[in-house]
Order: C-alpha cells, then sequence, then structure tokens
C-alpha cells in the first residue's frame, strides 16, 4: 500500500502531473482513435473510459474485465480482453518518457 | 452591479429587505447598520473589528443595479436626467449615491467625478455629503493604477468641498486598497493621510495588521506595528496581538508566539478567551495533547469561560494526539456546562476514535449524533468512510458512500484515496472506477488528482497481485 505521503508527493510533484496534463503529439493508432493529432495522457484515459462506458464494452459477468472492440483492440496492444487495473499502463504504453 | 468591498456586503444584504418603493420615500440618510466585517472568518475577530464609523451604508435599490449599462459618460448623464424627470419625488441623497455607486462600478474615476459634477448641477437639492465621496474614494482606490494619483484627486475634491477626510474616510481607502491587494499602497496611504488629516483608528489598524500577515512576510507586519508606535503613538491592543498570535500558529512557529504571549503580559493586557483559544490551536497544530489541557486549566485558573471554540479545539487537540477518551470526557463536561456540541464536535471526536480502530464506536457516536438532533456535515461523513475502509469494513463505507453520493456531498482527498485502496484490494475495480468518475463528476478533487491516485492505486495492485499478496 503506498504511504500517504508519498502519494501527495506524487500529485504536488509538477513534473508528474505536467506528465499527465501536457498535450503529446501522438502516434497515427491513437489519432485514429481519438480523432485529434494532440492529447494528454489524463484526456486520453478519459476518452477510452467514456469509450468503455458508453458502449458498454465491460464484461456482464465481470466488470473488471473490458471486452475490447476492435477499434479499442488497435490501441491496447490488439489484446481482446484488458483488465481494468492495467488500463491506465496500456494508456501510458503510447505516452513514453520524453528524452532528455 | 459589479464588486462591492466586504464592507459593504452586509449593507447590501440588509438594504435588499427594505421595500424599494419606502426607500425613495426616506428623507434624510438615515444611520447604517454596522457592517460586518470579514464574514467569512469565525465570529472571534469579526466581533471585535466591528467598525462603528466605517463606511456609511449605500443602499442599492435592487432595480437601480443594472440601470447603467454603458460606461459611457453621456448615455450616464441622459440616464440620470431620465430618472430624475421620471420620478414625483424629491429624490433623496441615498439615491444619488446609489447611481453613482452602481456607475462607478463599471465606469472610470474620471467619468464618475463628472457624474457627480452633473448630479449637483442637474438637481440642485442634491448636496454631496461624505459617503457620496467615499464612493468615488473606494472607486479610486481599486482602479488600476500604480501611483496613488486617482486617490488623491479625489481626496483633494473632497477637501475643496470642505470635507476633510475622518477615520471612516481612511477606513474606506484602506479597506478598499486590501482587497485589490495594493498591500504597499496601503502603507504609504497610511503615512499621508496620519500626517494630513486623521490618522486610521483601532480597526482599520487591526484590518491592516490582519491583511499584512495574510498576505507578506512576519517581517512586514512588525514593521508597520513599529512604524505606528514610533509616528503615530498607535500601540498594538489585544486584537491585534490575537491575530499576530493566530498568524504564528497557522505557521506552526510556537516559539513566536510564546515570546508574543509574554510580550502581552508585559504589556498588561489580560488574555481573553479568543487568545487562549488561538494558543490551543497552535499546540493542536503540533498535536500536543497535554499542552492543549494546560491552556485550558489555564483558562479555568485565569476565571476565563471556556466557549464553545475551546471546546471543540480542545477535542479536536486531543483527538489528534490519541487521547480519545480524555477527549470523550470533555464532550461531557462541554455539554455539562451548558454547549451545545455541533458537527465539528462530533467529528473531530468521530475521528479520534476512527485513528484508534474503534470505528464502530464512532459509527455509534454518528447515531447519537443524530439522535441529539445535530445534523452531520460531509466532513463527517467522510471521516468515517476513511475510517470504515481503514478498518477493513468495505460493505459499511460502501453504504455510506451511496449515501453521501444520493447527497451530492463531495469526496476529500483521504476519503477518496483511502475508499479506491479499498476497493481495490477486494478486486472491485469496476467500482473503484465508479468512485472515480463521480469524484471528476462532483469535483470533489482535480481531475489529476483523483487519477493519480487511481493509477497508482491499480499499478500497487497489480503488483501486490503478481506476489500472491492480494485477491
Amino acid at each position: 500500500m503506498l504511504p500517504q505521503r508519498m502519494k501527495k508527493a506524487i500529485a504536488d510533484n509538477p513534473k508528474k502531473v505536467a506528465n499527465l496534463i501536457d498535450l503529446v503529439n501522438l502516434p497515427s493508432t491513437v489519432r485514429e482513435f481519438v480523432g485529434q493529432s494532440q492529447i494528454s495522457r489524463l484526456g486520453c484515459f478519459m476518452r477510452v473510459w467514456s469509450y468503455i462506458k458508453s458502449n458498454n464494452l465491460q464484461d456482464p459477468n465481470n466488470k473488471n474485465v473490458v471486452n475490447c472492440d476492435e477499434k479499442l483492440k488497435r490501441i491496447l496492444l490488439g489484446k481482446p480482453q484488458v483488465e481494468l487495473t492495467e488500463l491506465p499502463a496500456l494508456i501510458k504504453l503510447h505516452f513514453p518518457k520524453e528524452p532528455k | 452591479m459589479g464588486k462591492f468591498p466586504p464592507s459593504f456586503r452586509s449593507a447590501i444584504s440588509t438594504s435588499m429587505a427594505i421595500n424599494p418603493s419606502s426607500l425613495a420615500t426616506l428623507n434624510s440618510p438615515s444611520i447604517p447598520p454596522k457592517p460586518l466585517h470579514f464574514p467569512k472568518k469565525p465570529a472571534k475577530v469579526s466581533r471585535k473589528t466591528q467598525n462603528p464609523n466605517s463606511p456609511e451604508s449605500l443602499s442599492v435599490p435592487p432595480q437601480l443595479r443594472s440601470l447603467f449599462k454603458s460606461p459611457h459618460l453621456s448615455d450616464a448623464k441622459k440616464l440620470f436626467n431620465s430618472v430624475v424627470s421620471a420620478s414625483k419625488l424629491q429624490l433623496d441623497i441615498r439615491l444619488h449615491n446609489s447611481l453613482l455607486q452602481s456607475y462607478a462600478a463599471i465606469a472610470t474615476v474620471q467619468d464618475s467625478i463628472s457624474l457627480l459634477n452633473h448630479m449637483i448641477k442637474a438637481s440642485p437639492s442634491f448636496s454631496p455629503d461624505r459617503s457620496t465621496y467615499h464612493v468615488l474614494l473606494s472607486q479610486s482606490c481599486k482602479a488600476p493604477d500604480t501611483l496613488l494619483s486617482h486617490v488623491h484627486q479625489v481626496l483633494n475634491l473632497m477637501v475643496n468641498k470642505g470635507v476633510t477626510p475622518n477615520q471612516a474616510t481612511v477606513d474606506v481607502a484602506i479597506r478598499s486598497l486590501c482587497s485589490s491587494g495594493r498591500e504597499d499602497d496601503v502603507i504609504e496611504l497610511i503615512r499621508e493621510l496620519s500626517s494630513k488629516h486623521s490618522p486610521p483608528d483601532g480597526y482599520t489598524y487591526n484590518f491592516v495588521v490582519k491583511h499584512l500577515c495574510k498576505t507578506r512576510a512576519l517581517a512586514t507586519v512588525y514593521n508597520f506595528i513599529y512604524e505606528m508606535r514610533d509616528s503615530l503613538g498607535m500601540k498594538p491592543d489585544l486584537v491585534t496581538y490575537t491575530i499576530l498570535i493566530d498568524n504564528v500558529c497557522n505557521t506552526k512557529n510556537l516559539r513566536e508566539a510564546l515570546r508574543l504571549v509574554g510580550i502581552l503580559s508585559e504589556e498588561g493586557f489580560k488574555p481573553d478567551c479568543f487568545v487562549y483559544n488561538t494558543i490551543m490551536k497552535g499546540y493542536c497544530m503540533l498535536s500536543r495533547g497535554s499542552e492543549v489541557v494546560g491552556v485550558y486549566k489555564r483558562m479555568k485558573d485565569e476565571g476565563v469561560e471556556p466557549d464553545l471554540v475551546t471546546y471543540n479545539t480542545l477535542i479536536f487537540g486531543l483527538s489528534k494526539s490519541g487521547r480519545v477518551k480524555d477527549a470523550r470526557k470533555y464532550l461531557d463536561i462541554m455539554e455539562e456546562a451548558g454547549h451545545f456540541p455541533d458537527a465539528v464536535t462530533y467529528t473531530s471526536l468521530m475521528n479520534g476514535m476512527c485513528r484508534e480502530g474503534d470505528t464502530i464506536g464512532a459509527l455509534r457516536l454518528l447515531e447519537e449524533m443524530e439522535a441529539k438532533g445535530c445534523s452531520p456535515n460531509s466532513c463527517t461523513y467522510n471521516t468515517l468512510l476513511h475510517g470504515l475502509c481503514k478498518s477493513r469494513l468495505l460493505e459499511k463505507g460502501i453504504e455510506l458512500y451511496q449515501m453521501m453520493k444520493s447527497s451530492d456531498m463531495k469526496l476529500e482527498t483521504a476519503a477518496y484515496a483511502t475508499f479506491v485502496r479499498s476497493l481495490c484490494r477486494e478486486g472491485r475495480v469496476a467500482e473503484a472506477y465508479e468512485v472515480f468518475d463521480y469524484a471528476v463528476e462532483s469535483k470533489s478533487l482535480t481531475d489529476v488528482a483523483a487519477y493519480t491516485t487511481l493509477e497508482s492505486t491499480l499499478k500497487w495492485s497489480r503488483k501486490a497481485r503478481e506476489q500472491g499478496l492480494a485477491v
């Protein structure tokens, strides 16, 4: 479990926050999905999550699992099923760390 | 109408209660209701810094508020003429002032002065009084202007018309300058006005000290105090010391606070309930329970009657430093002394109980509290949610969360984080996402904070699962 202090440090760290909200030029696969050429990591996550909700892609038997449709599959490593737990990590793959 | 200085706000709300039609028939400016300053601050300071001769109340009848739509002078003059010709009654001075004020809210200082001149010409029965000039003064203090030229212009106008600035004038100017964040100008204007016209009174002085405490370094505040003492012989009073002690306590500078308490008694002041409450709060911040009780005992010894705030602080401090049993005892003492514990009292106590792991006890206290007719607030529920999740009573926590959600209560950072973590630990990730959605939707947290928590929690739970720790 993350200690309270550490979590606060993440939220307060301007670099980490910038990493979340800075607009990033997108690779073509993601660009097709979100329909714009730039988006922040946070924005992308929100977009994917609301896409999942509005298209009822959560597995009715286990809400923690998402059954990907063709469109979603393309940006989530082609997996037919992803767990909600790994969603942020999968999206993060499209936002590589900036070289210093 | 745009912004009002805080000191005017209560005056406006009282004037709203007056029937607008009866307002025009009032023949002379009536004695203004005392405006209450610092409306948001706890009663302790506002009670003492209430200013008896602060700005004359300027009532703006609601229908005049949106009268002036254009900042152009010619439009304003036309409008004024039409108001004068449309009303059959003799317009009184308050109406003139209101008109001027509503125009001043959208126009430049120059144009407002011109409108005033036009008013004097157009209606011979109107002779501007002090409050008329105060309208202009307050406007000029808020005008974006790095030098004090507009302020000087209005002051000169006042003096030329035979109205010498008095303490109320100083108060209006200083408060307006403070509200637009021009602290350096405040000090300069005080110097100037004290040498030429009138020194500030104790209320204005304390207002400035309080404002400087909030916006500037402590050294600036002390410099101001020393300067006032040396040049005007104005000494800090008990309220000033309370403000200072409160300020240093908030920055956890307890040593300085104790020094100030020492000076306080050297100067021959007897600390009152507010001073004690402030000191107690300082100890609470550092979680020093025994000192908190010490302050309470000293109050008792000195014969100062503790009030609701004292008990709330005491219970909060004891709960915070892990002495819940004692805190509980003081809840009873408090009730015996005739105070009604409020949501703050109960929430502090529940917080302490939850920290000790006695969440069931905290829930029982919630029932007790509701039985006594005290309704819990969102802070109470957040405390309980946090506690329930910590002590692994997730089902009860979810129940509580549903209730909070149905009454649109906001989640606090700690409660949100703990709740999301508990849900993830139980493998209820979808529900955690739902809580995330609610936190974002209800604007409880910023999107970034809500997401960061969710992301790091998910990362942690995946790792834990890989190691076979969680479900």
